[in-house]
């Protein structure tokens, strides 16, 4: 085992050691908010683990999609509605709980048979060619038509933004919208009267 | 279609004019740059106060006659008068015990001085009045009695001449040649240059 | 291109001369130009902040620092160590967990970026695949930090500058990183040594400047909006909100955000002139004028005066737009919240658009001028 060889040891383990630790404390946390951090320190782990992967341009993506825009996004929802609600006791919790239990094990022991069943192909030469040169041809020939669907998805969602956050153009928001301005008005003479006169 | 090219167009001219303005804004900061400091270093530097200054009120206890003028003439009646009646002989007189003003209260409208009628009141250049305690504000005839330490004579203080005092064209205080006169006449000279004003004269104009 | 010089191989060799084992040699190696980049980019913060309130005090006609040291340059010393020594209080209420995080996530990724900037052809940390895209990868974690300080400080000032501060960045991200892609599409590379060797070779003729202005504008007015300064520092906004998310901190916490904020000013402006004022390029074409002089590029002294001169040019440039920065906080008034956002969303956004196509466009129509 030479320098570098050690050093991504001690980096995976480290890492893999924070993944874990974030992800259990994002599910077991009471406080939302830290659930929410802790959920940045998880997507940061991940893409640490991407850098070990020699995957630089998914990692940088990742930290800049997951921890600058999605999880930004989800702190922005809960501070901006952020209701103290203490959790009221259900009754039969345990039978929620068992169940929730015997789904989460069900799928960890599905995924570790996976992981253990597949004969992984381990290539130990390091790339030097660009990755992201090499993601950008994957893109536009093999996986044209999912980069293609992704972006028609993104657009839409845009345009929904687009049109919610323009409410005006709906037409029975515009009724009462009439009736809500001329109680708002203020008891002042409209502006083209005044500029009228001078 | 037409429409929208015109709104393009309008929002493209409001940027230009935007830009415009900021560069100009940024000119006239960089201009600026180049101007000379007006700063005086206070502790070490201080500017010679105006004759008319309005500083801490001068008292002279043995000229006042307690009349109270300047406690009436007073915004907020604010000089405290303290003074009996005492029986001098067969007369009776105002004795005058204290006289004090609280200058954390007092604005420096310099009413008391104007009305005062013996001029035992008088504004001084003293304007360095911080305390620790606004109590402490509150001078009695004994500190109003106290004059003020003028800033020429400070030996750890360069006295620096406000703008109006400074010969003409000069807008640098420091250094100024020794004997370097203000602008405009000074009110001497305007005495001495006046015709002299007698009866018939002012007769004559009338 | 040449080769330049190799300091990471001469200093193993010198250290293998000695009598160092190979790995020790290259272990020894690996920390010192990190340790470098942090202790320039500290210097740089102290050089900045006595420019800032040197030129500040000539736009307002004052003197500014003079006691501390000739001509005040040590008063951000004084300023840093008094902040050293103040108490460390965290709010009763506060969280004290995320109260202490906050400024650490805000700093750490600031630092970080550094490892990109190149301050010649082998004067840099690594020279990555990915470069400028790090930068704006590694700015986005920010607005978590701010948002942690905010949250944590438990004070609604600080909440509603946290806000702000998020929501700022993340409107102001997108056009950034558009500015930089039309960059990146003329160089083919996301590397910043690829992105400086595209504009080499004309000296000034050939920065990017000339062939972006409109991105360079962009990626300024961008950059101003994700360094928080003056035309848009709403997150700190002192007539509203005290001082945003700062509010509660004290000592060596507050000193983190302020030493954040500036060296995110001086990243900005590295990574400007890296992008769009060629780096470590001199205005005239050095190569050029050493051919014409006769000199041959691998002449020892003319390797050193180029690498010297590098530093020279590249740190010149940053610090004339930090200048540009300071001139530009005395200028422009604070815009308004909506205002800021209308900004970014509604005229930076399209313009940048606009602009990468029309890079695009120039790119498949004069591929000699735009970069084949």
């Amino acid at each position: 085992m030479n320098l570098a060889e050690n050093v991504q040891f001690i980096a995976f383990a480290a890492l893999a050691v924070s993944l874990i630790g974030t992800a259990l404390g994002v599910v077991l946390l009471d406080q939302i908010v830290y659930s929410a951090f802790l959920l940045a320190g998880v997507f940061m782990s991940v893409s640490g683990l991407y850098v070990l992967l020699n995957a630089d341009f998914v990692a940088a993506a990742q930290i800049l999609v997951y921890v600058g825009a999605v999880n930004v996004l989800i702190l922005f929802a809960i501070m901006l509605v952020n209701k103290q609600e203490p959790f009221s006791t259900l009754r039969q919790q345990w039978l929620r709980r068992g169940v929730t239990a015997v789904v989460c094990v069900g799928i960890f022991a599905l995924l570790s048979t996976m992981v253990l069943a597949t004969p992984w192909a381990i290539d130990s030469t390091i790339n030097t060619t660009s990755t992201i040169v090499a993601i950008g041809k994957h893109f536009f020939s093999d996986y044209l038509l999912p980069f293609e669907l992704a972006s028609v998805l993104l657009l839409m969602a845009m345009v929904g933004a687009i049109i919610l956050a323009r409410r005006d153009f709906i037409p029975d928001a515009q009724q009462n919208a009439a009736a809500a301005e001329a109680a708002l008005m203020l008891p002042e003479r409209p502006r083209d009267l005044v500029e009228g006169e001078s | 279609m037409f429409k929208f090219l015109q709104q393009v167009g309008d929002y493209a001219k409001g940027t230009v004019e935007a830009a415009k303005y900021i560069g100009q804004g940024l000119s006239v900061t960089f201009d600026h740059m180049q101007r000379r400091p007006i700063t005086v270093q206070y502790p070490y530097e201080k500017l010679i106060p105006s004759e008319r200054y309005r500083g801490r009120i001068h008292y002279e206890f043995d000229k006042c006659i307690a009349c109270e003028v300047c406690v009436r003439v007073c915004p907020i009646n604010l000089p405290i008068v303290d003074w009996e009646m005492v029986k001098v002989g067969k007369k009776k007189t105002k004795k005058l015990n204290h006289y004090s003003i609280d200058f954390g209260v007092c604005i420096f409208c310099g009413n008391c001085v104007e009305y005062c009628p013996t001029n035992c009141l008088s504004m001084t250049e003293e304007y360095e009045l911080a305390t620790y305690d606004r109590h402490e504000l509150n001078y009695d005839n004994v500190a109003l009695g106290r004059l003020p330490y003028s800033v020429n004579q400070d030996p750890m203080v360069t006295p620096l001449r406000e703008f109006a005092y400074l010969p003409k064209g000069v807008v640098e205080p420091h250094d100024l040649p020794k004997g370097s006169q203000r602008a405009g006449q000074r009110p001497e000279d305007i005495a001495a240059k006046a015709p002299v004003k007698t009866k018939k004269s002012a007769k004559a104009e009338s | 291109m040449n080769s330049g010089i190799d300091l990471q191989g001469s200093f193993i060799q010198t250290l293998t001369d000695l009598g160092f084992p190979q790995d020790i040699a290259y272990a020894l190696w690996l920390p010192l130009p990190i340790v470098l980049m942090v202790i320039g980019a500290v210097v740089g913060v102290l050089v900045t902040v006595w420019l800032e309130r040197k030129v500040s005090a000539a736009a307002q006609q004052r003197i500014g620092p003079e006691y501390a040291g000739p001509l005040g340059v040590l008063q951000p010393v004084a300023d840093g160590l008094k902040l050293v020594f103040k108490e460390d209080i965290v709010t009763n209420q506060a969280d004290p967990w995320l109260f202490t995080l906050g400024p650490a996530l805000v700093v750490i990724p600031v630092i970080l970026a550094y490892i990109i900037v190149p301050f010649g052809q082998n004067l840099l940390v690594t020279d990555l695949n990915v470069g400028i895209f790090l930068w704006i990868a590694l700015s986005s974690i920010a607005p978590i930090g701010l948002l942690m300080s905010g949250y944590s400080s438990n004070n609604k000032y600080s909440l509603l500058g946290g806000l702000r501060a998020a929501a700022q960045s993340i409107s102001y991200e997108i056009p950034l990183a558009l500015a930089v892609l039309a960059i990146v599409m003329m160089s083919n590379s996301l590397s910043t040594i690829d992105i400086v060797q595209q504009q080499s070779g004309y000296g000034i003729l050939g920065w990017n400047i000339w062939r972006q202005p409109v991105g360079f504008v962009i990626f300024w007015i961008a950059a101003l909006a994700e360094c928080e300064r003056l035309p848009f520092d709403l997150p700190e906004a002192e007539e509203e909100l005290v001082a945003g998310y700062q509010t509660e901190y004290a000592g060596m916490r507050f000193a983190l955000f302020y030493v954040g904020a500036y060296i995110n000013l001086v990243l900005s402006a590295l990574v400007v002139s890296v992008l769009y004022l060629g780096g470590w390029e001199f205005p005239i074409p050095l190569d050029r004028l050493a051919g014409w002089l006769n000199v041959s590029e691998t002449t020892p002294w003319l390797q050193v005066l180029t690498a010297s001169l590098g530093i020279i040019m590249t740190v010149l440039k940053a610090y004339l737009l930090v200048f540009l920065a300071v001139l530009l906080r005395w200028t422009v008034p604070r815009v308004r919240i909506d205002q800021l956002l209308d900004l970014g969303w509604k005229f930076l956004l399209p313009v940048s658009l606009v602009n990468l196509l029309l890079t695009a466009a120039l790119k498949l129509a004069f591929p000699f001028a735009f970069g084949g």
